[in-house]
């Protein structure tokens, strides 16, 4: 490669051109991570699709992979007794979760991007998830709230009741809402715990969002006298979309490698407690493989919608 | 008209006061709940008429988590692991942002594609495989170091750009390095920096911000990882695994065998402490930070 290039340069053979010269940095910056991804990404993943269409044993001195087809993913499907069912349970939870995490966080930054009386205060809250969420100790917290069956646990579920929620609306004069719009709403109301408390990411993600709107739009809607509510579908949320896909791919791997949720819990026992490797593998790969489809059909549709102001992003 | 809008202006105020408080009442619920629960007894669990105050206040449900979690060794040895791999992870990160965001190269376009396969794949995945990896570190069937339980298992990655997360570690810096002015490059350049100096020197000072969020980012989920550290550690402990383990080691440290069986409603008094003691120092760091990194979000240190 280097030869050629030099030889189309013929004049400047005595040393490289600038932009041969930059590209050779080029390598040079991201080397530390190639080398790093060969081994510790790369290898891994191809070992993996390996393993899942193997039988493995460990031996004291080394590893033994011996190739049995399609094995693993037949036992998989029709021989573990959890497998299917809670894959079909964790892609539901998320087709009906990630819209409303979208929807209540996208909410959250708008309000927090308002100047009022507290702000800071009110952002470093709703951030604070963030630190807690992907831990231990995020699971304690939802594990007693759920099992304890402390009092303070009931009165904080009873607080959201569905009854609540309906006699709010009609309160606010929203009748005839549809049991759609009421089941989601109520839906909302007794999993608020756990979306509030998987939204810090997303919502920081939105205001950051939100701070990359000109200010020269906002002036020219005040000047055309939009409405706020015009103003949200006109310029916020065009502005906000790519983000939306983002946010949207976040959440849905988060929710899926989360090493709380059934299908990864029953793949780390198959591991762990049986020693069935190739088993663990092969669930693990036909879970990838579902959360990827998810993913995709996502992008296909959110990518009619988006608007990009520069195409380069 | 002027009127009309100030009073829906003042509706809403109050709606936004509300809704804030309500929703922050939620995310604060459990933080005073594991306050509340650590200074109690376990009796007091079982009284309904304890709400928020403790009836008997005390600290020996502390003291004893801190006994099981053998916490002051468990906590330097985390806090030692993570900020090493922390600072690895940016260095490295920054260092593939930057060539990433700057340069043209051959197999860019590909090269990026890795980096946003490595935000989609799970580490489920790959953690298994990467076990076997450090199990048998070296050339295969010549020479060969078990590393399982030593700390390299954690920093190598991390050198390497490849630590819990990094890959979207790496976009965050891609994107704020892309925003920054060609010029400045060229007036380094003029000035007699070569790229890495222009790097070192001109970019990185900027990039203040984006290290911000990376850092704390970065040693959040690398305080919070189990999931890892119990592939990797066996006797190696960190707060995350020691307090995942809480349930057992209690058993053991505190009545003496495996099969002791305690109501599950006392035990959260204990699950609770040590909660506590987990999120404490990082808590503290976040409320140490949390004013710059709001202002970091301001002024667009995540997207770019």
């Amino acid at each position: 490669m280097k030869r050629r290039s030099s030889e189309s340069f013929p004049k400047k053979r005595s040393g490289l051109t600038y932009s041969r010269r930059k590209s050779l940095y080029g390598y040079g910056f991201i080397s530390l991570w190639l080398v790093g991804t060969v081994f510790f990404f790369i290898i891994p993943l191809i070992e993996s699709i390996r393993y899942s269409f193997s039988e493995i044993a460990i031996k004291p001195k080394k590893l033994e992979v011996e190739f049995v087809g399609l094995k693993n993913y037949i036992y998989a499907l029709n021989k573990d007794p959890h497998y299917t069912e809670y894959l079909a349970e964790t892609l539901k939870e998320t087709l009906w979760k990630t819209p409303l995490i979208i929807i209540f966080s996208l909410f959250i930054a708008v309000v927090l991007n308002q100047k009022f009386k507290g702000r800071g205060l009110a952002r470093a809250i709703f951030f604070l998830p963030v630190i807690i969420v992907t831990g231990p100790v995020f699971r304690i917290i939802s594990g007693d709230m759920d099992t304890s069956g402390s009092i303070q646990g009931e009165q904080f579920s009873t607080m959201f009741s569905t009854d609540l929620v309906g006699e709010l609306l009609e309160f606010l004069g929203i009748y005839g809402t549809g049991d759609g719009l009421r089941s989601y709403i109520t839906a909302i109301a007794d999993n608020i715990f756990g979306i509030v408390w998987s939204s810090g990411v997303q919502i920081l993600l939105f205001l950051a969002a939100l701070q990359q709107i000109p200010s020269s739009a906002r002036e020219a809607a005040e000047l055309e006298g939009a409405t706020s509510w015009e103003y949200f579908w006109k310029i916020t949320f065009p502005y906000v979309s790519p983000f939306i896909l983002a946010n949207t791919i976040y959440t849905v791997i988060d929710t899926f490698t989360s090493p709380m949720n059934k299908v990864m819990e029953r793949i780390l026992t198959l591991q762990n407690q049986d020693i069935n490797y190739g088993g663990a593998s092969a669930m693990a790969w036909m879970y990838f493989a579902a959360a990827m489809v998810f993913i995709v059909i996502i992008a296909l549709i959110a990518n009619r919608f988006i608007y990009y102001e520069n195409d380069t992003r | 008209m002027k009127r009309k809008k100030t009073a829906a202006e003042r509706v809403w105020s109050v709606f936004r006061f509300l809704i804030i408080s309500g929703l922050g009442f939620i995310i604060l619920y459990p933080l005073i709940y594991m306050v509340s629960c650590t200074f109690r007894e376990r009796g007091d669990m079982n009284d309904p008429t304890v709400v928020w105050l403790p009836r008997n206040f005390t600290f020996s449900v502390l003291k004893e988590t801190v006994q099981a979690m053998d916490f002051p060794r468990t906590l330097v040895n985390t806090f030692v692991l993570n900020v090493v791999c922390t600072v690895f992870q940016i260095v490295s990160c920054a260092l593939t942002g930057y060539g990433f965001a700057r340069f043209e190269f051959r197999g860019k376009k590909l090269l990026f594609g890795i980096v946003i396969l490595m935000i989609l794949v799970p580490t489920q995945i790959i953690s298994l495989p990467l076990f076997f990896r450090f199990r048998y570190f070296g050339i295969e069937g010549v020479a060969t170091v078990n590393l399982i339980d030593n700390m390299l298992t954690m920093y190598l990655p991390a050198i390497t750009a490849n630590g819990i997360r990094s890959g979207l570690m790496i976009l965050i810096f891609r994107q704020f390095f892309r925003g920054m002015p060609k010029e400045l490059e060229d007036a380094a350049c003029i000035d007699g920096c070569g790229p890495f100096m222009t790097f070192v020197r001109v970019m990185l000072p900027n990039a203040m911000m984006s290290v911000l969020t990376v850092f704390l980012f970065t040693i959040v989920w690398y305080w919070n990882d189990y999931y890892i550290s119990t592939m990797f550690f066996h006797n190696t402990r960190t707060v995350a695994t020691m307090l995942h383990n809480l349930d057992n080691e209690l058993k053991i440290r505190l009545f003496g065998s495996a099969t002791v069986q305690i109501s599950e409603r006392e035990r959260i008094v204990w699950n609770q402490a040590g909660c506590l003691i987990s999120i404490a120092p990082i808590l503290i760091m976040y409320l140490c930070l949390q004013k710059r990194f709001t202002e970091s979000i301001e002024r667009s240190g995540i997207v770019g």
